[in-house]
């Protein structure tokens, strides 16, 4: 007899525990990079293929403002600064963990690095608007998509049945998956991210992006606010609604309501 | 974007900001068409979760709701709002509002067309005397009973009166309404609203799905409310003729009430009658008539003479049938659900105090039933998913039944087109307990199968 289980703990655990460590060459270019050896960093960068092709093509998308093309790590290093090479290169790890083919979202590999750029960009406004400068939190924005992922991950064969339920109730998968698993999709990401020695700032901002495990720390969770209403902010693009990422997990207004002014003046909604 | 519908209510949820570029990718008038086919007679867009919306943004959905409304003869609108959005909507709009407005989704419950519902206690408020007016009418011949503020002060010291109002309208805007023949359930009969000049038009207006999905469900009793009719022509007369002659295939009863012939000839009384449709003065004729009920079919469905039964294919996809249901258990419930005994006659239930039911008709190739019989705690349990919280209201275990039942149609819909059978699938109904499905299917012959998860017992029934 067939069994049409939705998704249980051991599906979580199973997919946890295919997710790799963090490569060597990635580990030692975080460390030169946290020590701010940004020569070092990029040439050990250099020796990894893979990561110098993500670098190329990520920074060179229209978002991050280069008139010229830049092929050179050392001279996107250079151009980024610490902090936001850091920011890419977390960017990198969570790519590595994105399918080749997307099924449950309409994404590919080329408007899965624009949602990363799209959230990197508009967070380093944010925060510079803020006058934060923190290498924990430019490091969160980079996790998000890895909430993306993992859906795709443990929904992708599911995508009959959840459009079933999303026909007769509005929920979203994050609901879904704490009502079946008493986890979060988020939960999930802290898991993932402290596989990669993440800082425990940056797991907390990740909560409080969610809207609805709001942060201990009162600059995490005014943060945690500006990020969510951020996160939906892009979410609300053509290209990710047309993706049905819109939905996926759900949209806390009342949270975000005491900084939706300065947020509109910033992003300049009108 | 997908639509939730319930109730005849097909609502879209768009989520952030909404402009004239993001409106466009969230809804496009295909996703409208799939909703309506979906036997959806008011479709809305929620603005709960907007955080900021501009006039580009609204403009694309009202430039579809205009397509569709002119088509389809639905209301069509927005939903889920403060006063704050709602007053800016008024702003963009000032004299143009073709679409309705509706402080939220009980609120426009109220005016679906073709929602069963319970009458109503409810408390009315809009600055605008024509709307009040409109409001109330509409309420009215939805069935519920409107009582209205005549001015904010009124409606303030109404308000604070706790427990005497069901549902509480204010920032509400009726716009130009579906013209739909509204219809509602009393007991076990339909009752559709007519009014002014039946003629051509009642063709379009009337909703033969949801009349054809009623005799499937197991109807037998409609009503025409006929007092506001003005006159009828000979088309409006075929098209009752008609609609008597297949309603008789399912042993059913029209019935007038009301209608006056003081401008209509008299002679269509008679030919309406010749065709099986009956007349009345007064609804309380018929309603408060228990042994003329029971006559006419509206307390039970035992009276259909022509009993059919369950065919070939429907036994070949019966493996179909409880598929649909299981792998529905399983995903609400991240349980496997296993079948027991299987046995084909006539609805059996053992234990009957307890238990509740839901039911949902399909047709087209085929066509039949699915009724699920659950104990309370049970039913509790399947519904955990959707429901996401422990709940003893049985109104919202009901509710969230007739979902699950939804869900078990909708996989059956998928299920049966591998096999190229095609299929529609009914509104689902409900059963507050088992004396009330057994006035629908005691006499029904069919399969029946007993299905448990995690221990816990539940019954699949299929018949025709």
């Amino acid at each position: 007899m067939r069994v049409y289980i939705l998704i249980t703990q051991e599906h979580i655990n199973f997919y946890i525990e295919k997710i790799p460590p963090m490569p060597k060459t990635l580990k030692v270019t975080m460390q030169l990079l946290q020590e701010s050896e940004l020569l070092k960093a990029s040439q050990i960068a250099k020796t990894d293929k893979a990561l110098s092709s993500y670098l190329k093509e990520l920074v060179n998308k229209p978002i991050y403002g280069f008139k010229n093309e830049v092929q050179d790590i050392a001279q996107i290093f250079g151009i980024l600064g610490v902090i936001k090479s850091q920011q890419v290169v977390y960017n990198y790890m969570v790519s590595l963990l994105s399918p080749s083919q997307w099924n449950f979202f309409q994404l590919n590999k080329t408007t899965f690095y624009t949602f990363q750029a799209d959230l990197s960009v508009g967070w380093q406004k944010i925060l510079a608007h803020l006058g934060i400068k923190d290498r924990e939190f430019e490091a969160t924005i980079t996790l998000l998509p890895a909430s993306v992922i993992v859906s795709e991950a443990l929904f992708c064969e599911k995508k009959e049945d959840i459009t079933l339920l999303k026909s007769v109730k509005e929920i979203n998968l994050n609901t879904i998956l704490q009502r079946l698993c008493n986890q979060t999709l988020f939960d999930i990401c802290e898991t993932i991210a402290k596989k990669w020695d993440m800082e425990a700032k940056t797991i907390a901002l990740l909560h409080a992006s969610s809207g609805i495990k709001p942060a201990n720390d009162p600059m995490c969770n005014t943060l945690g606010k500006w990020m969510h209403l951020f996160l939906f902010y892009t979410l609300s693009k053509p290209i990710y609604i047309e993706a049905g990422l819109n939905d996926f997990i759900e949209f806390n207004i009342d949270y975000v309501e005491d900084i939706y002014e300065d947020f509109a003046l910033l992003m300049e909604v009108a | 974007m997908r639509a939730v519908i319930k109730n005849g209510v097909g609502v879209f949820h768009p989520q952030g900001f909404l402009d004239g570029n993001s409106s466009l990718s969230i809804l496009s008038i295909e996703d409208i068409e799939a909703t309506v086919k979906s036997n959806a007679d008011m479709i809305l867009v929620s603005l709960k979760k907007v955080i900021f919306f501009n006039r580009n943004g609204l403009d694309s959905f009202v430039k579809m709701f205009q397509k569709i409304r002119h088509k389809n003869h639905i209301i069509v609108g927005f939903c889920d709002y403060d006063t704050k959005k709602y007053n800016a909507i008024n702003k963009f709009y000032k004299d143009d509002t073709s679409f309705s407005l509706f402080l939220n989704q009980e609120v426009a419950t109220l005016f679906a067309p073709n929602f069963n519902k319970e009458q109503k206690n409810v408390l009315l408020y809009s600055e605008d005397k024509s709307q009040r007016t409109a409001l109330a009418i509409e309420l009215h011949d939805n069935g519920h009973n409107p009582i209205i503020a005549q001015s904010q002060k009124e409606f303030n010291q109404k308000i604070n009166l706790k427990d005497t109002y069901d549902i509480i309208v204010k920032d509400t805007f009726l716009g130009q309404t579906g013209q739909k023949v509204a219809s509602r359930v009393t007991g076990n009969a339909i009752i559709y609203t007519v009014s002014s000049f039946l003629d051509t038009e009642i063709g379009s207006t009337f909703n033969i799905n949801y009349h054809e999905n009623s005799l499937n469900v197991g109807f037998r009793l409609f009503i025409f409310d006929a007092y506001k009719v003005v006159s009828m022509n000979v088309h409006a007369l075929n098209f009752f003729s008609k609609l008597a002659s297949s309603s008789a295939e399912y042993n059913a009863t029209i019935c007038f009430v009301g209608m006056n012939f003081d401008k209509t000839p008299i002679s269509f009384k008679e030919t309406l009658e010749d065709s099986g449709i009956m007349f009345f003065e007064q609804m309380d004729d018929i309603l408060q008539n228990k042994e003329l009920l029971e006559e006419l079919g509206a307390s039970s469905a035992s009276m259909v003479k022509n009993k059919r039964t369950l065919n070939k294919v429907m036994i070949t996809e019966l493996p179909n049938f409880i598929d649909a249901t299981v792998s529905t258990i399983e995903m609400m419930t991240n349980a496997q659900a296993q079948k027991e005994a299987v046995q084909v006659d006539t609805i059996h239930v053992q234990e009957k105090d307890g238990k509740i039911a839901s039911s949902i008709g399909f047709y087209g190739d085929i066509d039949g039933m699915i009724i699920l019989i659950f104990p309370v705690e049970i039913a509790k349990k399947a519904c955990e998913l959707l429901i996401g919280e422990t709940t003893e209201d049985q109104a919202l275990i009901l509710d969230t039944l007739a979902e699950l039942v939804n869900i078990v149609g909708g996989k059956l819909k998928t299920l049966l087109a591998e096999h190229h059978i095609s299929v529609d699938i009914t509104l689902p109904r409900t059963y507050y307990d088992i004396a009330s499905l057994m006035e629908v299917a005691q006499n029904k012959k069919g399969v029946q199968v007993d299905l448990t998860f995690n221990n816990d017992k539940f019954l699949f029934f299929l018949t025709r």
